[in-house]
């Protein structure tokens, strides 16, 4: 495994013999024996074999993937013998006895005591430009920074480069070749590479500290990073929208299934039902399909395109006809395949039964939660109701944000004259970690950030870089254009908790339910803070990622206040979780 | 919101007593003024119970680091080892009033060493305790083995205190804040007190909200309380001292005690919900006014490996959070009590160890408030200690 470090010489050699000539691994889960596909996650071993309840719960509840992307903390397993592994984070490199997680069995028996270790005992780096997050807009700016003189090393936790829009391909299987999005992915981290930039693949940044010191994970020991500037493109992660069963195994997010598709080529089922809102269900839904999955529906929460939203598409015709073309090319697959979209619509709920889940769907728009509805038998639901931005990271340094309503984010607040400039000295930020933009819009600031930096630096844009900052900010301005009237085209209800029951789980890591969270604020629970401490909300492994943004919303609307940083959950050290033995532990190498 | 204002203060503008901080101490000192039917507001520059982090350990026997550290303190810290002693009973008869179960668990502490010089030590203090009236005990590693089979292979003996324990810091200042606001006790929050002065017999204190006559002013803000006595010209030794905290993820319950070293810093204890709580004195830095204390790798990296050192068992939690409460740094003894300059002032700083002794400090503070002796001897902890010749 990638993220396992004590690999034994026993295991060494186990890992030789077990991996086959075809390139499947045998693994072992819960006893059963299955064949994972080397270099795919040990989620998409899993789902792949069947086995869809990898954590047990406080409660006994069965959990399985949500997020797909080291987010959710939803996943974790058992993995030779050391517990928390994230199973989306996981590769496949060599045989792993695989155990499902059950709350309380995390103790390490017969551990040996490590010495104590002061700060100067761990290793430390510090590299003149380190960007964090290999995805379209670290690519770039680590390209532009480059090319401009500067020293430059990416990190990023997934095994490999490209991020949540590239997706690369893990695993070459079932014949499918890479698409033009891969491609472009595949040219861009060549590029980078190529310039002389090192990507490091597998780092987990944990730990944040001001002014510019981050803590990451490295070949299973903790390493310091002190770079000269930093620049964060962390991205964004799917937003929540808590329903009836939205923990249930077999309901994840829209990008953690098309992760198991575009790079391992799993399919998360063979029914699949995608709900929420926006093109990437579209994108998905057509994938699946062409990768065999049967798509029950899409359901989407926007109504049905209307003479008004076409001015929207011309306009982001205008600005992007390649990205209108894509979309038109998604949906004409669906209508081909007699796939039914429900405008206007969102699923309500969800009920398990047998190894099915049954979905029902209802009107999005605001009324009656009885409206009569559809239900479909499905092995799959896909959430994907939009993103918040990961600026984890950028929050944890001190750096400024103000609440944007319009879109419901938390925006960076950057300097207007100088591209990804933040309110700390040092730190740069860009893409959607700041406020979601798209792809199209971190690749043009990564290139602008990146030469921004660079000159702070004190390094000579050379004309070949100059004429590409020109070009990027056109790019920037044009895909701005495009994404605003992209969201005027999927303009519908933003749902944040409408759809929940009192007895629905609103924090998926404690398992704290919105009537327990009304309770508390009706019970006067006067801060954020104080709501957290009295019910637990936002406490557990994802640290609030999912609930935290409802429950501040609900708070701020309680008291009738603007949303505000006042009403998140104070940052607070680590970013991720980090075992005590990983903080403990001299490196191996 | 935080100029000030001259205008009375609209909730508040003339009360018998104002307590200034809302930490634990401050708001159970309001709980039991208003239960006697005095007129008490207790205001908070942050949330009253709540606006600085506690970490819950309670604490009896005498910190051996602070014993090596400041050696000219022992005599203090000695006399004050009463106070830590009721305190224990009081919490629990203090709960039992709360009525709510806030995990106060009173199952021991350990002070462990890991070699023959720190368990001479624990030997030499535990030998002092029990002349002092403790009941401590030095239990060898067989003994160890049998009473806490968590500790690892380093510990080869250790100090046991029956009476510590730890209580839940969340369960109990939300019980507590409510216990307060039910026996009338006003309670402001977010109102930092920017002026305090004398206005005849009685006290003027300009909040970022109005101004406050009170007849009595009990100064409960810990190591803030310094500057608000500054401005009454009186001189308090009370420091801010930021440290450092870490929370694991919770598991199965394995950790019984409280457990402490004998000569390095670290305080570990494990809370209803199984998380491992891990401090015990590692640094954090203080931020501007108003703002959390700032929380720094090196104490992380320094407490939690020291922790995974003596309890290896907890190598495969993971910690998830952590965050800086500050302590209030006197002199191994807290400052409790009236004041002969200034007829009406009071204090109710406890010092370190402030959430074992908040109740009982609170307690006996009120007793001097409304004219009473207190229960126990606080002599030691008048301020008039710090000028004297």
């Amino acid at each position: 495994m990638s993220a396992m470090d004590d690999a034994s010489e026993v295991g060494r050699l186990m890992a030789m013999e077990g991996r086959s000539m075809t390139g499947t691994v045998l693994l072992t889960f819960e006893g059963r024996q299955i064949e994972g596909r080397q270099g795919e996650s040990l989620a998409a071993a899993l789902m792949a074999a069947g086995e869809r309840v990898l954590r047990v719960s406080r409660t006994g509840a069965q959990r399985s993937i949500f997020c797909g992307m080291g987010v959710c903390q939803d996943c974790l397993i058992e993995v030779d013998g050391r517990p928390n592994q994230r199973a989306c984070m996981v590769k496949v490199d060599r045989p792993a006895n695989i155990r499902r997680q059950r709350f309380g069995e995390e103790r390490a028996v017969g551990m040996a005591p490590m010495p104590p270790r002061l700060i100067g005992d761990v290793a430390q780096e510090k590299p003149e430009v380190l960007v964090i997050g290999a995805g379209p807009g670290g690519l770039a700016a680590a390209s532009a920074a480059r090319r401009a003189g500067a020293s430059v090393l990416v990190v990023d936790e997934r095994p490999l480069p490209g991020g949540q829009f590239f997706k690369q391909v893990a695993v070459e299987a079932g014949g499918v070749p890479p698409d033009r999005q891969h491609r472009e992915g595949r040219r861009l981290i060549k590029e980078v590479e190529r310039a002389g930039v090192e990507i490091r693949r597998g780092i987990e940044v944990w730990g944040a500290f001001a002014p510019c010191e981050l803590a990451v994970m490295q070949d299973g020991t903790i390493r310091i990073f002190e770079p000269r500037r930093l620049i964060v493109a962390t991205g964004a992660y799917e937003r929540a929208v808590p329903i009836p069963g939205w923990t249930l195994p077999g309901v994840m997010t829209t990008g953690a299934a098309q992760t198991l598709w575009r790079s391992y080529r799993r399919l998360p089922g063979q029914r699949v039902l995608i709900a929420g809102n926006g093109p990437l269900n579209l994108q998905v839904a057509s994938e699946l399909a062409a990768g065999g999955a049967k798509i029950a529906a899409v359901v989407e929460t926007a109504p049905v395109p209307m003479p008004g939203s076409l001015h929207a598409l011309a306009r982001m015709f205008g600005a992007s006809p390649r990205l209108v073309l894509d979309g038109l090319r998604y949906r004409t697959h669906l209508l081909r395949a007699g796939l039914p979209v429900l405008y206007g619509s969102t699923i309500t709920r969800v009920e398990a039964s047998g190894n099915a889940l049954e979905v029902s769907v209802g009107a999005s728009a605001a009324g009656p939660k009885s409206a009569a509805g559809r239900s479909f038998s499905v092995d799959v639901v896909c959430m994907g109701f939009g993103f918040h931005p990961s600026n984890e990271i950028l929050r944890a340094l001190g750096c400024e944000h103000d609440h944007d309503a319009m879109r419901g984010q938390f925006t960076t607040r950057l300097d207007a004259e100088t591209p990804g400039k933040t309110t700390v000295a040092g730190v740069f930020a860009l893409g959607d970690c700041t406020g979601l933009g798209g792809a199209r819009v971190a690749l043009a600031e990564g290139t602008l950030v990146g030469a921004t930096v660079a000159a702070d630096l004190g390094h000579r844009i050379p004309a070949e870089l100059q004429r590409a900052t020109q070009k990027a900010r056109e790019d920037l301005a044009r895909h701005r254009r495009f994404q605003a009237a992209l969201w005027q085209f999927y303009a519908g209800p933003r749902l944040e908790f409408e759809l929940a029951a009192a007895d629905t789980v609103l924090c998926r890591c404690e398992e704290v339910t919105l009537g327990e969270v009304d309770a508390a604020i009706a019970a006067g629970s006067p801060s954020i803070g104080e709501l957290k401490r009295a019910t637990r909300v936002g406490m557990g492994s994802c640290q609030g990622r999912y609930c935290g943004p409802l429950v501040s919303a609900m708070l701020a609307r309680q008291q009738g206040c603007e949303l505000d940083e006042r009403f998140c959950f104070a940052p607070r050290m680590p970013v991720k979780p980090i075992a005590v033995a990983d903080i403990a532990r001299r490196s191996s190498a | 919101m935080t100029d000030p204002s001259s205008a009375p203060h609209p909730r508040v503008s003339e009360i018998s007593t104002l307590v200034i901080g809302g930490g634990i101490v401050g708001t159970c000192l309001g709980g039991f003024l208003a239960g006697e039917g005095d007129d008490v507001a207790v205001i908070d520059a942050g949330w009253p119970a709540g606006s600085i982090a506690n970490a819950g350990s309670i604490h009896v026997q005498m910190q051996s680091q602070f014993m090596s550290d400041y050696p000219q303190y022992i005599p203090r810290l000695e006399r004050s080892l009463n106070l830590y002693r009721q305190a224990v009973p009081f919490w629990k008869r203090f709960q039992d009033d709360l009525g709510v179960d806030c995990e106060l668990r009173i199952t021991g502490g350990l002070m462990i060493a890991e070699d023959r010089r720190q368990l001479d030590f624990l030997s030499k203090k535990c030998r002092r305790e029990v002349e002092l009236g403790l009941d401590v005990a030095i239990l060898t590693r067989p003994e160890l083995a049998k009473l806490a089979p968590y500790l690892g292979p380093a510990v080869i003996g250790a100090e046991f205190c029956p009476a510590e324990g730890k209580v839940n810091p969340l369960l109990a200042n939300t019980a507590i804040r409510r216990w307060a606001n039910g026996r009338g006790a006003v309670l402001l929050h977010e109102e930092p007190v920017l002026r305090l002065e004398l206005e005849g017999k009685a006290f003027r204190a300009t909040t970022s909200r109005g101004i406050i006559r009170a007849g009595r002013v009990a100064l409960a803000a810990g190591f803030a309380s310094k500057d608000l006595a500054a401005q009454l010209s009186i001189e308090l030794p009370a420091e801010a001292d930021p440290l450092h905290m870490n929370i694991t993820e919770g598991t199965t319950p394995f950790i019984g005690h409280l457990v402490q070293h004998a000569d390095r810093p670290i305080t570990l204890k494990q809370l209803g919900g199984g998380q491992v709580v891990i401090g015990g004195g590692w640094p954090a830095g203080l931020g501007t006014p108003g703002t959390i204390p700032i929380v720094k790798l090196s104490s992380i990296i320094g407490n939690v490996s020291l922790a995974q050192h003596i309890i290896p068992q907890i190598a495969q939690l993971r910690i998830i959070r952590t965050w800086a409460g500050i302590n209030t740094f006197v002199d191994g003894c807290g400052i409790l009590g009236r004041i002969d300059a200034v007829p009406g002032l009071f204090f109710a700083i406890p010092g370190s160890a402030g959430y074992t002794l908040g109740p009982l400090s609170a307690r006996l503070v009120a007793d001097c408030i409304l004219g009473r002796d207190p229960s126990e001897d606080i002599s030691a902890c008048s301020v008039d200690r710090f000028s004297a010749p």
